[in-house]
Formats: C-alpha cells, sequence, structure tokens
C-alpha cells in the first residue's frame, strides 16, 4: 500500500480533537445563525461528556475490530515507550500526563469558596392576603358624595387639604392673595371648575375631574416627603439614598414592577414593608419600611395613587372582575 | 435681534470648547425666547415635579424642604450656586439646563434628564421650566444683568494638559499656595475648619469632602471642578480665584482635586488576611496596609421613624486580620469634627415623628437635633448575626428582629472603647452584655479628618449571644454610624445593608496528598508500560518499515 496514511493513533487523536472543536466552538456558532440571537448558546457540560464518550466508543469499537487495527493503533505508543522518539520525548510525555491527572484530582477535591446567594423574588405571593386581592383605593376611586362634599367646599372657598401642603399654600394665599383658593392649580379641570363656580353651575364630571387633581397634587406631596428619598422624584428608583442598599429601590418606571400588580398587593408592600416579606423574597435585606406604622391608611392610599400616575402606569386588575 | 445673535454665538463657541464631557448636558439648541405657551408649559411641569420641594412661590419652602439638607434653592432671590459665569452674577440657560438636566450630586436634586431617566424631561420640557423659574427672580428681567450680553460668561482655557501626573502634582502646588487646605484640610476631606461655618440663609454647612466623588455636587469632571473655583459658588464662603490664580494655575488645580477622588472598591465580602502571632491593637499598624481593603456605602436610616436623610458619613472602609484565636478589624470613616462628648439632655424625642398619621416621620435638617460641636460623640457599630446563618437566611440588616437577633460592637468616642450589645430589632434600643461579657480592645485615631477604629476580640467565646469566627464560613456583617455633630444619636444614623467577612480556611492536607497519590500512580503506571514495551523489544521491524 503506497496510499499515504497518518497511522491509526493520530486520527484517533485528531478525530476526538475535531469532535470536541465541533461541540465546543461549532454548535454554539452555529446556533447564532439559527437564533439569530446576539449571543452563542453554549452546550452544557454534561452533553459534551455525553458525544465525547460516544466518540471514545466509536473510536475503541474501530480499532479493536482486528487485532491488526489495535496493533497499528498501539505502535507508535510502544514506539513511544521504547524510546524509539528520542528518550527525552519519553520522559517528557511520561511526566506530563501523571501530571496532568494530579492537577485533574486537585482541582476536584480542593474546597470551592462560594458568596451564598439566591434568586430572589420580587412579587412573591406566598403569604400574600387574599383579602388585600380586591382592595380599591378609596382616594382614587371617587364616590358621588365626595364629588358633592367637594363641590360644597369649593363653592364657599373652604377646600380642606392635607396639613402636609398647607402651609406652603398659606405661603401663597399671603403672596398672591387670589379670589380663590383652588387658583393654584395650573390644570384645566381646576380653571374649568373655577368658571363653572363664578357662573353658578357645576358640572360634576368637571368636579370629579379637578378633585382627582387636587387628590393627586396631596399624594405627590406626600411621595416627595416619604419616598422621594429612596424611589427618587421621578420614581426611577434612584433617590439619593439609593445607593447605600443591596437591594436597590424599586423604579416604578420600568416594566414589570407596580403595573402588574393589583392596588391591593401595593397597599399591602407599602404597608408591611421588608419585614412582611416571606423567605423567598429575602425580608432581610430590604429597606421598604412598614409604613402602616408611620403612615395612616389613606396617607398610604394617596401616595399610590400619586405613584403611579408619576409611573405614568396603571395597575393590574383583579382577577375577580 | 443682536443680542439674540450673540447668544447663539456664545452658545456655539461654549459647545464647541466644553468638549465632550459636557456634551451630554449641552442643549441642542439655545432657549428661544420665552413665550405665553411656553410659561404655561413650565409651570405645569413645576406644579408636578418641582413644586414639593422648591414651592408653589420658588422660595424654596416646599412640604419636603426642611427635612432637607442641603436646603432646596430659593429661586426668588436670583443667586445661583453653580453658575459658568463670574462670581455675584445670574446663571446662564445654559447653567440652569445643566443643573436640571444631571441633578446635583448627593442632594435630593436629581437628574431631569429624559436621556438619563425614563420619567424624564425633554429638552423642550427643559427649556419650558427654566423659562418659568426664571420668572420667580426680577434680576432675570434686567438686560443689564444679562451675563451672556454683558460677557460675563467663563469659558474653559484655551491651553488643557490632559490629566496626568504633571499637571496633577502642578496642581498640589497650587492647593498649598492657594490655602485650599484652610477649609477643606490637607487631604481634601473637609477638614480645614475648626468649627461649622454657615450660608447666607444662615444653615450651617459641610465643607466639601472632596475625595468623596458622589458629593460633588455639580460634578466631577476636572470641567466641572475648573468651574467651582473660578466662578465661585454664590451665597457660600467659597470664593472665585479669579484674581488671585490664573488660568493654568486653575487647570491644574482642578486636575489635582479630580486626583483626589476615591475609587470604590465594589465587592461584598471582605477577606481577612490571615496573621502569624499577635494581632495589633493600634490602627496606625503597618500589619493593616496588607489587609484587603472592602468600602461599605451607608444610607440615611429612613427605615422607620425617626427617619433621617442626610446622614454624614456615606462610606466606611474595613480591613480584617485573623490568627489561631483572634479577629481584629480596622474602620476607617471620614468625619471632619471629632466629636467626644455627649449630652443625654439634648437627645431628641421621637415621640411626636413616631405618630401614625403625623405630620411627618422624618427629622428635620437644621430645626430639630442640634447640629453643633461638642453635643452628641461620633460612633460606629459593627453588626453580626448571632446564629450562624444558614443558607443565604439571615436577620434583618436594621437590627434584626425579634425572632433573629443581632450581635452589635459600638465603639464610643466619650468612652473610648467598644460595648458588645445585642439586639432583637429596631424598637428596643441596644442591650449592652453583661460586664464579664465585654471582651472587645482597640484603640482609636481622628487624623485629618479621619476615624480610625481597632476592634479585636477572641475567634471564639463562651456567650451563646455572640457571633463566633469560624474558618470557612461568610458571616454577615454590617455597619451603623453616628456622626455627633450633625445631630446624630439614636436611630439618627446611618447604616448599611449586609456584606460579608470571610476566614480562609488553610486547604486540608488531604488534598495535596491525593493530588500526589494520583500523580505516582499514573507515573508509576507509566514506567510499568515503559518496561513492558522495552521487554517485548521490537517486534517486526520490516512491517514498521512498510508502515511509515
Amino acid at each position: 500500500m503506497t496510499k499515504p496514511r497518518i497511522g491509526t493513533f493520530l486520527s484517533v487523536v485528531l478525530t476526538l480533537l475535531v469532535v470536541y472543536a465541533l461541540v465546543k466552538w461549532g454548535i454554539p456558532a452555529l446556533s447564532r445563525e439559527v437564533t439569530s440571537l446576539p449571543f452563542p448558546l453554549p452546550v452544557p457540560g454534561t452533553l459534551m461528556f455525553f458525544y465525547m464518550m460516544l466518540t471514545i466508543i466509536a473510536l475503541f469499537l474501530i480499532v479493536t475490530f482486528s487485532d491488526e487495527g489495535l496493533n497499528d493503533f498501539l505502535r507508535p505508543v510502544k514506539k513511544l515507550l521504547r524510546g524509539g522518539y528520542t528518550k527525552i520525548l519519553r520522559a517528557v510525555v511520561l511526566t506530563a500526563i501523571p501530571a496532568v491527572i494530579g492537577w485533574q484530582v486537585y482541582e476536584i477535591t480542593v474546597p470551592k469558596v462560594e458568596v451564598p446567594s439566591s434568586l430572589r423574588i420580587q412579587h412573591p405571593s406566598s403569604n400574600f392576603p387574599k383579602s388585600f386581592e380586591d382592595k380599591k383605593n378609596p382616594i382614587a376611586s371617587l364616590t358621588a358624595a365626595d364629588v358633592d362634599a367637594f363641590i360644597e367646599q369649593a363653592k364657599a372657598n373652604e377646600v380642606q387639604f392635607i396639613a402636609q401642603v398647607q402651609e406652603d399654600i398659606d405661603h401663597w394665599l399671603e403672596e398672591v392673595d387670589p379670589e380663590h383658593v383652588l387658583e393654584f392649580f395650573p390644570q384645566g379641570s381646576m380653571k374649568k371648575l373655577l368658571t363653572e363656580i363664578a357662573a353658578g353651575e357645576v358640572n360634576r364630571e368637571t368636579a370629579k375631574a379637578a378633585l382627582s387633581e387636587k387628590n393627586l397634587f396631596e399624594g405627590r406631596a406626600l411621595y416627595a416627603m416619604n419616598c422621594r428619598a429612596c424611589h427618587g422624584d421621578s420614581v426611577a428608583g434612584d433617590g439619593p439614598m439609593a445607593d447605600g442598599f443591596k437591594l436597590r429601590p424599586i423604579n416604578f418606571t420600568d416594566n414589570g414592577t407596580i403595573e402588574t400588580i393589583v392596588e391591593g398587593y401595593t397597599f399591602w408592600r407599602v404597608s408591611n414593608g421588608g419585614p412582611g416579606l416571606p423567605a423567598e423574597a429575602t425580608p432581610w435585606d430590604s429597606a421598604m419600611p412598614e409604613w402602616k406604622l408611620s403612615l395612616a391608611e389613606e396617607q398610604r392610599w394617596r401616595i399610590i395613587q400619586a405613584e403611579y400616575d408619576l409611573a405614568q402606569k396603571t395597575p393590574r386588575i383583579p382577577e375577580s372582575h | 435681534m443682536s443680542n439674540f445673535v450673540k447668544r447663539i454665538i456664545v452658545t456655539l463657541a461654549t459647545a464647541l470648547l466644553m468638549g465632550p464631557a459636557w456634551a451630554a448636558v449641552t442643549p441642542s439648541k439655545p432657549m428661544s425666547e420665552s413665550t405665553e405657551a411656553m410659561l404655561e408649559q413650565g409651570l405645569g411641569i413645576y406644579f408636578q415635579r418641582c413644586s414639593f420641594c422648591h414651592g408653589l412661590l420658588g422660595d424654596g419652602e416646599g412640604p419636603a424642604a426642611k427635612y432637607l439638607d442641603p436646603r432646596p434653592r430659593d429661586f426668588t432671590l436670583g443667586t445661583f450656586k453653580f453658575r459658568t459665569t463670574e462670581s455675584g452674577e445670574l446663571p446662564t440657560n445654559e447653567d440652569l439646563f445643566r443643573t436640571i438636566s444631571r441633578g446635583l450630586q448627593g442632594t435630593a436634586m436629581q437628574a431631569f434628564d429624559s436621556d438619563l431617566i425614563k420619567n424624564g424631561l425633554s429638552e423642550d420640557e427643559r427649556w419650558a421650566v427654566i423659562a418659568y423659574i426664571k420668572t420667580f427672580a426680577q434680576e432675570f428681567d434686567d438686560p443689564e444683568l444679562d451675563p451672556v450680553a454683558t460677557g460675563k460668561v467663563i469659558a474653559l482655557p484655551a491651553n488643557r494638559p490632559p490629566f496626568g501626573a504633571e499637571t496633577v502634582a502642578k496642581g498640589k502646588a497650587v492647593f498649598e499656595r492657594a490655602k485650599c487646605w484652610s477649609c477643606h484640610g490637607k487631604l481634601g476631606r473637609g477638614d480645614g475648619n475648626k468649627e461649622f461655618r454657615k450660608d447666607d440663609w444662615g444653615f450651617p454647612i459641610r465643607i466639601r469632602n472632596v475625595t468623596h466623588p458622589w458629593k460633588i455636587k455639580a460634578g466631577g469632571e476636572v470641567e466641572d471642578i475648573y468651574m467651582r473655583f473660578t466662578s465661585g459658588i454664590s451665597g457660600t464662603p467659597m470664593p472665585s480665584f479669579v484674581k488671585s490664580l490664573n488660568e493654568d494655575d486653575r487647570w491644574n488645580l482642578a486636575n489635582y482635586i479630580k486626583s483626589l477622588q476615591h475609587e470604590l472598591t465594589g465587592h461584598q465580602t471582605l477577606r481577612a488576611q490571615p496573621v502569624q502571632g499577635e494581632l495589633p491593637e493600634d490602627p496606625g499598624d503597618a500589619v493593616w496596609d496588607g489587609a484587603q481593603p472592602m468600602d461599605m456605602r451607608l444610607a440615611g436610616q429612613v427605615v422607620s421613624a425617626p427617619r433621617w436623610q442626610n446622614p454624614s458619613v456615606e462610606m466606611v472602609t474595613v480591613r480584617a486580620l485573623f490568627n489561631e484565636t483572634e479577629i481584629a478589624f480596622r474602620i476607617t470613616w471620614d468625619d471632619p469634627f471629632k466629636d467626644v462628648t455627649h449630652d443625654k439632655e439634648q437627645e431628641f424625642n421621637t415621640a411626636e415623628l413616631s405618630k401614625v398619621g403625623g405630620m411627618s416621620s422624618y427629622v428635620e435638617a437644621n430645626d430639630m437635633v442640634p447640629r453643633a460641636l461638642e453635643t452628641f460623640r461620633d460612633s460606629i457599630a459593627l453588626q453580626f448575626p448571632v446564629r450562624p446563618p444558614q443558607g443565604t437566611k439571615k436577620p434583618h440588616f436594621y437590627r434584626g428582629s425579634s425572632s433573629d437577633q443581632v450581635h452589635l460592637w459600638v465603639w464610643k468616642a466619650d468612652l473610648d472603647g467598644t460595648e458588645e450589645g445585642n439586639a432583637r430589632g429596631w424598637k428596643q434600643p441596644i442591650k449592652p452584655q453583661a460586664e464579664d461579657g465585654q471582651q472587645i480592645k482597640g484603640q482609636a485615631v481622628w487624623d485629618q479628618g479621619r476615624w480610625s477604629v481597632v476592634m479585636k476580640r477572641p475567634r471564639r467565646t463562651d456567650d451563646k449571644n455572640d457571633v463566633q469566627f469560624e474558618q470557612g464560613v461568610f458571616t454577615p456583617m454590617s455597619v451603623n454610624a453616628w456622626d455627633g455633630s450633625n445631630g446624630e444619636h439614636g436611630l439618627i444614623m446611618s447604616l448599611s445593608t449586609w456584606h460579608y467577612v470571610f476566614l480562609e480556611a488553610p486547604t486540608p492536607i488531604t488534598v495535596y496528598v491525593y493530588a500526589v497519590l494520583a500523580f505516582l500512580i499514573a507515573g508509576g503506571l507509566g514506567i510499568w508500560l515503559m518496561r513492558k514495551a522495552e521487554a517485548e523489544g521490537e517486534p517486526d521491524s520490516r512491517n514498521l518499515e512498510e508502515a511509515t
């Protein structure tokens, strides 16, 4: 036979290398073509092991199919062992292989150090009381009685504000000396209401929109006083305190935060804070306060209304509706 | 008309001169003449986004204002701190645009650029609100006070050698010569003055610690820093250095200040350094230099009343050493004043702030607690869980809970010593351990605006309320800090969330034994095969030749 041959041993080694390269780099490269994702999909370690074992078994069967084949395979090995490829190469190979094996054994047995970490669930429901599921924001869902009471107050120019904004409004009243306290609202609905009051004919829809503006104004003030330090004045979870916490405050403008939960859930989270979370949400890392210890229910609801408004989001509707 | 053209030219020129660092906050076009529609749009934005701090009248007296330090700007005075105009002048439109776009770092004034935050303001919206804000101060109506028309705008120097060893070294000489240290301290930690200074509004000011870049309000780049001592900061003792320092000096000085900025370490696990022999009690001991530092960021205690959003200590750096029997921590943090007295009489009564549905649960920045020297002590506490952690489960970072207590090591400047105590949640004060349970030793030093405190304790104790330090275990660790002259005491403090401290375990000897054993067996097998092959001899040399 004069056909050029590379020998059985070398072909076995080359086959193993080619298969390894195909699985390690070929498949991920191909995956990018197929999925057109910007990153390759790596082959899992166990699958790699599986492919390589199959290849080794196949090669073993081919090599040991005949005595001749086995001899062909072993010939260069034996030659090496006899020192046929120089004694230096023999010495190098006979030291290198045990060294690699020793190093692998070390890698397997040496203790690994890893920081404890866990997947954190942001909106845990395991301890969410069902009674909160249907809770509606009483500030955001105005009743006819609320609107009527507001119309009466507005007509008499005796609109009641929460204490937190009163001082600033008083400053404004002193300085501007307006006809009506509601004049500091720039919104169209409030202006329309004042025109209607002056004309003596108040439309309930106008009054409802105006009352909603007033409530949002108060909610924003409470948000700025209580929540802004962490969640930021643009509700982006980037307040001045945010860098000091391991769990960054939630960014309400992100999709998948406050719009994926019902209002009752938001209220429950605001009320019970970090300590109210179940273990899967790592309550020990959460700086969210138990606001029920500081804010009255009504204050919490006002803030929630303003928070959704500032984030330009709407809460999820309870499923029973 | 000519005024308008001039304005465009100046704007374009500044945009060109200021280069890439400023590009992000340079508007694409100058502010247009304000119109009714623009002012109306501006009012709408101001009402919704600005008024709760700056007030309906623009007087800086909104509902949230009194809880903040620094206070929101009073727009009615026409005094603006961060400008690119000469000392005492009004700001340019672009100055206001820059402040609104990127905010003032380390203050409640945040970035409003819609490119930076999702919920921000577009360029047109920012111009509209600027037009409205300018209506608060009459000064803006006076053409004689227009800094652009009157040529009071400061440009960056034409010659700006790059940041490097040379500019920094020259800048350091300027820092010495211009006596910057007399306020900012020899090492720039804001510790030059022996007492508080007040700003034009009568509020105590904190002299900037220039090594903390996250507190450099109007930007920490060389260009920003240059502008600050060129324009001066109106309303504060920070003057303009235009007359005493030339452009090159100021540029070099800005480079030096930039070089002082601290780079945060970033990791969450502190690796304690193993030491042979005694652990030092002296914070100045050279052994500490070999230990890995870990920076921990702190926030104001805003989890429960009394809430505090004006903390002084925002970063501490911790190092740890250990030997067979002991562990030692060294905690360093910047504090411009050494406060070593504590007056219990002046402690804040939290009853009013702790009510449900009250006015506020936050402590007012200036009126509720004394912010003065010789009132409250400086203090620092390390906190650890008592129970060894199971997986990631830990006590709450804010003093644990009733079911999961924490162990605190509280160093107090007035005692010059560290007390061990336990807490089960924040509702009860830290309970000091019995006299015979107090085992922490160490010394503390205050130097050049920085505290260094060493806490050293046996790694293992007999007390079931103590944390124990075993090797190979990640022990959660957090920090509470108090700056007495900032009015801090009790729960009016700053705190960190959980980090870890880790004492590396020595590799078990069996690991090495197995590796050597594997090497020897494989080697022996090789030699046996070699002998066997040699004994067989060359089987059939003719075949071999044929094959090759």
